[in-house]
Order: structure tokens, then C-alpha cells, then sequence
């Protein structure tokens, strides 16, 4: 068993965390504030080569493998890149742009995922329905084939990137069952009529992502717009469970990094009963059960990520445990940022208030704790 | 990076559960009822076939620092079996064990050494003391010149295998330095008091030793040593045995609770059916992996000689103690009245899961180290 990471995965994270705290990280506060998405940062982010890291370089990407990409995300956390912009670059390129790269034809990579990769197109991907989540076997958006096109109706909610998407992937029934195999993948353009954005949701926070209820009605999209085969997008939707594991669950690692160093510096600056509240022992163990909880969390989620790069199928006990630790774990290490900085940090104005609002979506995005803990005690 | 066992490790795993065969299980169930003869003779006989194996002799010494890694794979196999002979046998090797090899010089140091390396022998290292912590600055052990030798007088706290050691490694000072004294327990001015009740691992054999006017010849003395470096050794090894018993602990948690769940029925249906129950062994699955990791990646740094492996070796003991109380916790409210039963595994993992957090690096001293660590890198 071997922890190393190779000088060009450490190199590159500290290349990436410089960028993020020089370009990004200074916008975040006053963008949350406002609630909107920063469209500037994207584009730094594209042109620094996150968006598309590890797709192949004639495809606009690194060619990088999928622990440098998790590398990258924990260092935009570590920067105070806010969740809400890295929950966008999630969504777009593992939720959307890799679903095409992975399983599109040649054609469909080529038109899609160059744009993609360099963030010039935004993509979202749109599974979960008003009336079914985790709960896929529920899902009724329908596509019915008629000649040569394919007709959406149905409704999708809470999708990341939702109203700013150019690309999204959609999950839709083309069979008559209610089955996994009854389910497929379609790219609709922004644009498409039939196609639109009913509502974007106010969130508790990621407050930078929008999240939207799309809605289908009679959205016609050429044939060649399914992608891979018909009946093949429960196990596309499955596949991109390993990046959600691994390069979405990144940025909640960096963010706790984030959280130790401003709770460190803080600590050793505010000046309670004529010391630094540094001194006091119950500061200090706040801060050392922040990184207590960091150091169990890496490991899980770079065990994902290490995997995937070996080729090897995921492991979803594994993958659940890791989403559980994070989702569940986190609370007491973003809350006691919070305890440390008082007063202010119950103020906006505090990075560590957006954080711990930012956090609260692991426990619920991408399978609540509960789904995980239902997966966990079945497979184990 | 590398998330497998090495082949190397794998064969020291599968040697070291080749000697824990079905009828070595029994007998180590017997050793938590055992009077001193029993704890003695089940101990011995098991040392003696964990060295026909190479354990004890295994990453020994701060000089085999390299093969942390080999080590933790065969403490694991060793730990999850049973906690009390796992402690007993590390204590022997690699406390005692690990002090001879690092810094015993003399020909007799190296006999004894040898000894215990073919399980001829059983060790003891004497630490604690009353007003002390186990590897203070300065402890009230103190030892003066005499004629080739010194003349030691102490009192040592919690010492393991106290009671059925044939030799004792005792800290404590010359003037201002410190040094390790090897004694006989049967030398005059040796007296080892009665059997400690402990609330949990009952397979120990703990004591209380005086030490009064006890000649020691030089050729027995490691030391006096110039620096602390000999018992910041022993602490971490203290510690990163500590873990690997919490770990093996949470794997008999696990283990116990699961096979319990499956078997034990209500309303006509196995325990494990009800949600509430599948989701705390969902959680303790989660505690027992996170931990697991977590010592496998201390253990790595350590091996590597990271500068920050003593930081997260401390991380990795205040989270395996506390994971390993919640489990046992929660195993206990699972199994009801049959866990609450004197002699069930789970009733028994409950007790001895508090150990982890008080012996050694206590879980309040190990945050606060964390702290200082993390105040002293980011807090400028």
C-alpha cells in the first residue's frame, strides 16, 4: 500500500491552488452575496484548463487522470473557491460533458466536448424528477420516437446549471416498462422549442449554481441526439457515479482545509481575557477535530479516484461509504468554524457561514446519506 | 499510489492467519476468563507461533521504519481476533521489542533481543507512573551510578504483562537524561504488585511495579541518551498500536453485530430487515472503513518519514478511539438485552472500546498536538 502522489499530481494541485486563491477565490464572497453565478470565473477556469481536464488534448482537455482531477477540485476548496462554482463545474464536466466523451459517437464528441472542455458551452444533466430522486424506477419524463426525431415531455427538477446550460443530458423512458432498461440519454440544446427553464430554485446555499426545474413539452430533438443506445442511460447515469464520489466530493476536502487555516489564523489573532483564543484548549480541539475529520475523508474519496484510474469497476460499497462519511461527518467540522469565528461567523460577510451553508448539500446531493445507508447495509 | 496490499503484505497477513486457526480462536476466548497461569500459557504458546511466522520480529526497531506498512497488514490480521493477546504480543515486540532493537548496544541487549524474536521470551516496557504521563520530560524514576551499574528507584503504573514478563524494560533518568533499564522481575528490589481488575481487555495481565534500590548492571542499560528520541519512539509506537487495536476492535463490532442482525428475528423477520438497524451497521461499516484508511495512510507517512506523520497518526488514534466507542455503542443498542449479556462480544468490545482513548497519547493531549501542529504551519 502506497500514499504517494507523483511530483506532477502534487505539482499541479499547488499550481491550481495558486490560480484558485489569485483569480477566483477573491470573487466568491461578494457572488454568493448576490446569488448569482460568476460567468467571469468560469471563463478564468476554462482557460486555466479545469473545465476539461481529463479529456484527451485533441478533445480541448490535459489528458489527466482522474486523481489529478481530484487533486484540481480539493485545491479549488482549499483556495475558497465557494461550492456553488464548483458544484457548476461538477455538473458540467463529469455530470454532462464526460456522459458525452464517454458514451456519444464520434461526431457527437467532436461537436460537444471541445466546447465543453473549454467552458465557451455550459452542460447540465438532468435526471431527478419532482416525484422521483434517488428512486429512478419513478421517473416519467417519456421520449417517444416519431421518424426521425424524439419527443420529450416531462419534467426535471433540481438540475444543477439548469437555466445557464448550452448542452444538457436528459434521462428519459423509451420503453414501455418501468425497468433500468427502459431508460435513455438524450443531448438537447438550449434553444430547443419545447425545451425551457420554469423556475430557478432559492437555495440555502451553493448559492453561485443555479438550480432549475426544467420542463419538456413536445420537444422535438433529431434522432442522432440519443446517446449510445437505446435503453443504455441507467447504467451512462450509474457510470458517472464514480465522479461524483470521487472530483465532486473533492471540493468538501478542500473546503476543510480552507476552514483550518482561516480558523488557525483567526484563532491566533482574536484576543479574548488578554490571550489568543488560540490558547483556549476548546479552540484548539474544534480546529484538530476539523482536520481529524479531513484526514479520515481523503483517504476514502482518493480510494475512488485510484480505482477509477486502474480501470476497475466501481466498487459501489466503497463509493457509498465515502459519500456517507462526507455527507454526514462534515456538519461538526463546518459548525465548529463557525463556533470558532463567533460572532462572525454567523455574519455573511464570513466565508466560514457560506461554507457551512455550501456543505449542508452533501448529506442530500448526487443520494442522500439515507440512499447511501441503504446501499451500504445491502451490500455488506 | 496504491490502495492493495503489496504482495509482500499479503503473504505476511495470510502467514499471520494461518496461526489463527479455529482451535487458537477457542483458546483465545478462554483467555479473557484466564488466572495468571492461563493468560501466561495461552500468551506464550501464541508468541511462539507468531514467531515461527515472523511477527515479532517485523518492522521492529525505528531503524525498520521502511516496512510500517508489512507491519500494519499482520497487526491487523492479529487485531481483529483478539484485542487483549494483540496488545500483550506488541507490547512484548514491539515496545519492549523495539527499544532493544533501536537502541540496546550490549551483547546482552542483543540476546535478550534474539530471544524474543523466536518466542522464547515475554517483554514489558514500565512508563507510566502515578504523577506522569508514560514519556514525560523527566520522570520520578531515577537511577544513580554504582559501581559499574546503577541503582534504580521508581514506581511504574499500568504496566502490561507486568505479571508475566521474564524481563521489564523500565524508563527513567539519570540526573537529567534518560535511559531504559532492563530488569529481571525477580531481581531484589522488584516488586510486582497484584493483578489490576481492568473494565476491559481481561486477557492482560496489568501491574503496578517498585522499584527500590534495584542493582543494574551496565551492559543493561540502553542510555542515558543525549536526546528525548528513544521515547518519542516509544509513544508513537504506543499509539499506532493503540490504533491498529481500535481498528481490529471496530472489525469485531462489525462483524459480530452483522452475523447477530441476520440471525435474530422479530416479527417474523431478521432483525436486519428494519431499517433503523441496517442504517447503524451502515454506520459502523463507515467508521470501521474511515478508520482503517486513515491508519493505513498514518502508517504510510510514517514509513516515508513524513513530516507530518505524527500529526496524523494522532488524527488517526483520537478518530479510531471514538469510532470504535460509537460502534460498540451503537452494536450494543442492536443486540438489546443479548449484547447487555456478560460475555457477549459486543458487551465486551463496549468495555474495552474506552482504552483507546486514555492509554497512550490521550484523545485530549492528541488534539491539542494537532492543534499546535496545525496553528504552528497556518497560523502566522
Amino acid at each position: 500500500m502506497d500514499f504517494a502522489l507523483t511530483d506532477e499530481q502534487r505539482m499541479f494541485k499547488e499550481q491550481v491552488l495558486k490560480f484558485a486563491r489569485k483569480e477566483i477565490a477573491p470573487r466568491a464572497q461578494a457572488q454568493d452575496l448576490k446569488g448569482e453565478f460568476d460567468r467571469d470565473s468560469w471563463n478564468r477556469l476554462g482557460e486555466f484548463g479545469i473545465l476539461g481536464l481529463h479529456f484527451p488534448e485533441e478533445f480541448g482537455g490535459s489528458g489527466a487522470d482522474v486523481m489529478t482531477s481530484v487533486l484540481a477540485a480539493e485545491a479549488l476548496g482549499e483556495a475558497g473557491v465557494d461550492g456553488g462554482l464548483t458544484l457548476s463545474y461538477g455538473a458540467h464536466t463529469y455530470l454532462c460533458a464526460d456522459t458525452i466523451f464517454s458514451h456519444g459517437s464520434d461526431a457527437q464528441k467532436r461537436e460537444y466536448v471541445p466546447r465543453l472542455a473549454r467552458g465557451e458551452w455550459i452542460g447540465c444533466m438532468g435526471l431527478t424528477e419532482p416525484g422521483a430522486g434517488s428512486d429512478v424506477a419513478s421517473l416519467r419524463t417519456r421520449a417517444e420516437r416519431k421518424g426521425n426525431s424524439w419527443v420529450l415531455n416531462g419534467t426535471k427538477m433540481f438540475i444543477t446549471n439548469g437555466s445557464i446550460a448550452d448542452v444538457a443530458v436528459i434521462y428519459a423512458r423509451t420503453g414501455s416498462g418501468r425497468g433500468q432498461q427502459d431508460l435513455s440519454a438524450f443531448i438537447v440544446r438550449k434553444g430547443t422549442p419545447g425545451f425551457s427553464v420554469s423556475r430557478n430554485l432559492n437555495k440555502m446555499g451553493v448559492k453561485t449554481s443555479p438550480t432549475s426545474e426544467l420542463v419538456f413539452e413536445d420537444c422535438v430533438i433529431p434522432a442522432e441526439n440519443l446517446l449510445g443506445g437505446e435503453g443504455e442511460g441507467f447504467l451512462m447515469a450509474l457510470q458517472t457515479v464514480e465522479w461524483d464520489r470521487s472530483t465532486l466530493l473533492a471540493p468538501f476536502l478542500g473546503a476543510i482545509s480552507f476552514l483550518i487555516q482561516r480558523c488557525t489564523r483567526y484563532a491566533q489573532e482574536r484576543v479574548q481575557f488578554g490571550r489568543p483564543i488560540a490558547s483556549f484548549q476548546a479552540v484548539k480541539h474544534k480546529i484538530a477535530d476539523m482536520k481529524i475529520f479531513l484526514e479520515a475523508a481523503r483517504s476514502l474519496v482518493y480510494r475512488i479516484a485510484w480505482c477509477k484510474d486502474q480501470g476497475r469497476p466501481l466498487n459501489h460499497l466503497e463509493a457509498a461509504i465515502a459519500k456517507l462519511f462526507i455527507g454526514d461527518w462534515s456538519l461538526k467540522p463546518t459548525s465548529d468554524a463557525l463556533l470558532v469565528l463567533g460572532g462572525y461567523g454567523y455574519c455573511h460577510e464570513y466565508d466560514v457561514e457560506r461554507i457551512f451553508r455550501d456543505s449542508r448539500l452533501a448529506p442530500i446531493g448526487g443520494g442522500t446519506s439515507d440512499i447511501q445507508k441503504v446501499l451500504i447495509s445491502r451490500l455488506m | 499510489m496504491d490502495f492493495d496490499w503489496t504482495a509482500e503484505e499479503q503473504e505476511i497477513k495470510s502467514r499471520v492467519a494461518s496461526v489463527l486457526d479455529e482451535k487458537t480462536r477457542l483458546e483465545l476466548e478462554d483467555l479473557e476468563e484466564a488466572d495468571l497461569d492461563g493468560v501466561k500459557r495461552i500468551t506464550a504458546a501464541c508468541m511462539r507461533k507468531l514467531a515461527d511466522v515472523g511477527y515479532l520480529a517485523l518492522g521492529t526497531g525505528p531503524g525498520a521504519r521502511g516496512r510500517a506498512m508489512a507491519l500494519i497488514a499482520a497487526q491487523e490480521e492479529l487485531a481483529r481476533v483478539s484485542g487483549s493477546l494483540f496488545l500483550s504480543i506488541e507490547t512484548s515486540a514491539r515496545l519492549f521489542g523495539g527499544v532493544l532493537a533501536g537502541f540496546g548496544t550490549s551483547d546482552a541487549a542483543r540476546e535478550i533481543s534474539e530471544s524474543l524474536a523466536r518466542g522464547e521470551l515475554i517483554g514489558a516496557l514500565a512508563a507510566s507512573e502515578p504523577e506522569h504521563p508514560p514519556f514525560p520530560d523527566g520522570t520520578g524514576t531515577g537511577a544513580v551510578p554504582d559501581r559499574g551499574g546503577y541503582l534504580l528507584t521508581g514506581r511504574k503504573n499500568y504496566v502490561t504483562n507486568a505479571l508475566i514478563a521474564d524481563w521489564l524494560a523500565v524508563v527513567g533518568d539519570v540526573g537529567e537524561r534518560p535511559a531504559v533499564f532492563l530488569v529481571g522481575p525477580h531481581l531484589p528490589g522488584v516488586a510486582i504488585g497484584p493483578r489490576l481488575k481492568t473494565v476491559g481487555y481481561n486477557g492482560l495481565a496489568v501491574s503496578v511495579i517498585e522499584l527500590n534500590q534495584v542493582k543494574v548492571p551496565e551492559t543493561h542499560v540502553l542510555g542515558p541518551f543525549d536526546d528525548r528520541s528513544p521515547l518519542d519512539f516509544l509513544r508513537l509506537v504506543q499509539d499506532q498500536m493503540l490504533t491498529v487495536a481500535a481498528i481490529g476492535l471496530l472489525q469485531r463490532i462489525v462483524a459480530a453485530t452483522r452475523d447477530y442482525t441476520h440471525a435474530h428475528e422479530r416479527g417474523g423477520k431478521p432483525v436486519f430487515r428494519f431499517q433503523e438497524i441496517r442504517f447503524k451497521l451502515a454506520d459502523m461499516l463507515t467508521l470501521c472503513q474511515s478508520a482503517q484508511f486513515l491508519a493505513y495512510r498514518a502508517g504510510w507517512l510514517y514509513s516515508a518519514d513524513d513530516t507530518e506523520a505524527e500529526t496524523v497518526l494522532h488524527c488517526a488514534k483520537v478518530f479510531a478511539a471514538e469510532a470504535s466507542e460509537q460502534a460498540a455503542a451503537m452494536a450494543m443498542q442492536v443486540m438489546a438485552g443479548h449484547g447487555y449479556l456478560a460475555g457477549n462480544p459486543v458487551e465486551r468490545a463496549y468495555r474495552e472500546a474506552k482504552l483507546t482513548g486514555i492509554a497512550g497519547t490521550t484523545s485530549e493531549i492528541a488534539r491539542m498536538s494537532i492543534a499546535d501542529d496545525l496553528l504552528k504551519e497556518y497560523g502566522g
